[in-house]
């Protein structure tokens, strides 16, 4: 009994803080989100599709490009890490991946920001190369902005997890492909990626999930309509203080990433069977 | 005759070191060849460097008068079954048996055919939509094996492929594979550090040690007539004396110690010197008889004087500990004798290993 006791006492202060700093603000917003005036009801989120409908699409499809895109490229850099037959170039492309990783989301969109402009430094380049002439320049500072700042920051992190798979396959399942004369692209897509699918979908996972939260780049890039969902709670909020509407967005983006979490449960829950 | 497969001169290492120096290897048109060694002595190195997954400094791999030194490992004619088999998880059996048709990008009725074929022959049938992962240790090993036979190769690499196999389904798996071979009539060089798969299966055995070729011959050959002290060790000669030899014209004696008479024996091709020598032989090559039993001796036995400190049943016959002063001997008889008991033990000349002692020496006591 006493033992028993004694457990309890020992998991309870990481209980009280689940508790109150975790789950009680949780339902507080949640339960903010339906409170219209002094009754509850659906007015927030009706007033939330209303106003920003658009948003929302732009934010699902906006996080999705991302998500492909940093699939695509941690696949790549991955298999030259794991296939590249360069030993030097492999070291130099092992040692910089991961830089981006080590920057904040809002370092990221302050340097793409002074990047990317309409008279930011690609173009100068671009233009001073004579490959643009300064008329026909165009600033990226709108979805694609967002799109390029989410891939540059996350790529590292999945191509992190998704090398650390590869480096774990046997070997052999690479070497018995090449034995039978398979390309080194052929034994990427049929043999490597197929065995690291599971770390390669929760990697993923988890960068939608952040990029579903970042408010900084947005910020930073793309302040104009349409934008993204963490910029419109934001607005709601300083600009209005509307609590209400900005709960109901928030209620909005917990039931979109609670969609890909499920995936990501599902997939551990495989992994440990 | 020029060897369908010849090594020439060929050295491989891994960086700075060398495994294999200036090494020379034949092998003819479907001869089964094992690669016998203890681990680290280059064998599969060896095999990796033929099959063209590891490059040599120097020297050069042919095969059927073509120099495949340089070619990539899908363009020797030849296929690699891993001892780890290698096989795609994500894929079924019907898959991993077919995926080298693909890649020749032959059509889906021939694919269907061959590895149809395929499991019919390796007894696979009925599980082309399994995943390697719903298979027995056997039954992924056929597959492996399956996979490498379907694109038909000239030569056929074996790297410790029944290591992780049962005990018991291994001894079946060996004949499977002698007989398959035979029956293809396919190349096959087989590594292993198991001496009795290799005298099993092989046709011609290549005894290995520290990167050199130290014997190779028939199974008949290198268990009966070992050129050195490594191989008369590797191959179950452990029991290890040493004594003294004088060679007399084509008589060696070997002269009397504390535990033995002196006897003489025809050199028979063994090439000695006078002068300290090590004797090598099996447990079961030598007779134990009692102290008092004295029964006459053919000319050339070796007679040992000691004393029985342990009796173990290993099934067959009865294992004795015979302890001759410092060293300790193993003698196989059909009936136990008793701890502490004062024993003869008697070793016909031919079964007698004898070699100088030089230096190496170490190393083959090592072992």
């Amino acid at each position: 009994m006493q033992t028993r006791f004694l457990a309890l006492l020992l998991v309870l202060p990481a209980l009280i803080m689940i508790v109150l700093f975790f789950i009680l603000p949780l339902f507080a917003s949640i339960l903010g989100a339906f409170e219209v005036g002094d009754s509850f009801g659906l007015g927030n989120f009706s007033k939330s599709f209303d106003l920003y409908s658009k948003d929302m699409i732009f934010t699902v499809v906006i996080v999705s490009i991302s998500t492909v895109l940093i699939g695509l490229l941690s696949i790549a850099i991955g298999g030259y890490l794991t296939l590249g037959e360069n030993p030097r170039s492999v070291a130099i492309l092992r040692w910089l991946y991961r830089w981006p990783m080590f920057i904040p989301f809002i370092v990221v969109g302050q340097v793409l920001r002074t990047f990317l402009a309409k008279n930011g430094l690609m173009n100068n380049i671009l233009v001073s190369l004579g490959i643009l002439t300064p008329l026909q320049t165009t600033g990226f500072l709108d979805w694609r902005g967002i799109v390029i700042a989410f891939v540059w920051k996350q790529t590292p992190f999945v191509t992190l997890l998704v090398a650390g798979a590869m480096a774990s396959l046997d070997r052999s399942t690479i070497e018995a492909a090449r034995n039978l004369g398979a390309s080194r692209l052929r034994i990427l897509i049929e043999i490597v990626v197929p065995q690291i699918s599971g770390t390669l979908l929760v990697g993923l996972i988890l960068s939608f999930v952040t990029m579903m939260s970042v408010l900084s780049v947005p910020l930073m890039i793309n302040a104009q309509s349409p934008t993204m969902l963490t910029a419109d709670i934001a607005f709601r909020i300083n600009a209005h203080g509307d609590y209400g509407v900005a709960n109901a967005l928030g209620v909005i983006s917990l039931l979109l990433t609670a969609g890909v979490a499920l995936i990501y449960l599902r997939q551990t829950m495989k992994d440990r069977l | 005759m020029r060897p369908f497969l010849s090594v020439e001169k060929m050295s491989v290492g891994y960086g700075t070191t060398t495994v294999l120096d200036k090494l020379d290897l034949g092998i003819r048109k479907g001869e089964f060849v094992a690669l016998l060694g203890s681990s680290g002595c280059g064998k599969t190195t060896l095999l990796r460097t033929i099959a063209g997954f590891t490059k040599p400094f120097s020297g050069s791999i042919r095969v059927a008068d073509r120099d495949v030194t340089q070619m990539p490992p899908d363009k020797r004619g030849m296929a690699l079954v891993f001892q780890s088999y290698a096989l795609w998880p994500h894929m079924t059996v019907a898959q991993n048996i077919g995926y080298g048709l693909k890649l020749q990008r032959q059509s889906r009725e021939n694919i269907d055919a061959r590895v149809n074929e395929m499991q019919n022959l390796l007894g696979l049938a009925g599980l082309g939509d399994r995943k390697p992962g719903q298979l027995s240790g056997g039954q992924r090993q056929r597959v492996a094996l399956g996979r490498a036979l379907a694109i038909d190769p000239e030569i056929l690499l074996l790297d410790e492929p029944l290591s992780n196999l049962d005990a018991r389904i291994r001894l079946t798996v060996r004949h499977e594979i002698r007989s398959l071979q035979k029956r293809l009539g396919i190349t096959a060089i087989h590594v292993t550090h198991d001496r009795e798969e290799a005298m099993v299966m092989a046709d011609r055995i290549i005894i290995m040690n520290t990167g050199r070729i130290e014997q190779e011959g028939s199974p008949e050959d290198v268990y009966n007539k070992p050129a050195s002290p490594f191989v008369a060790a590797f191959m179950g000669a452990e029991n290890l004396l040493s004594m003294q030899a004088r060679v007399q014209g084509e008589q060696v004696e070997l002269m009397e110690g504390s535990f033995n008479p002196s006897i003489v024996t025809a050199l028979a091709g063994r090439t000695l010197a006078t002068g300290p020598i090590e004797l090598r032989f099996r447990a079961e090559a030598a007779r134990l008889a009692r102290s008092e039993d004295k029964t006459v001796l053919q000319p050339g036995t070796l007679e040992l004087r000691g004393q029985v400190t342990s009796v173990s049943y290993p099934g067959g016959h009865w294992r004795h500990a015979i302890r001759l002063g410092e060293n300790e001997i193993l003698v196989d008889a059909d009936t136990p004798f008793n701890q502490g008991e004062a024993v003869r033990v008697c070793i016909p000349a031919k079964s007698l290993f004898i070699f100088n002692v030089v230096e190496g020496l170490a190393e083959a006591r090592a072992l």
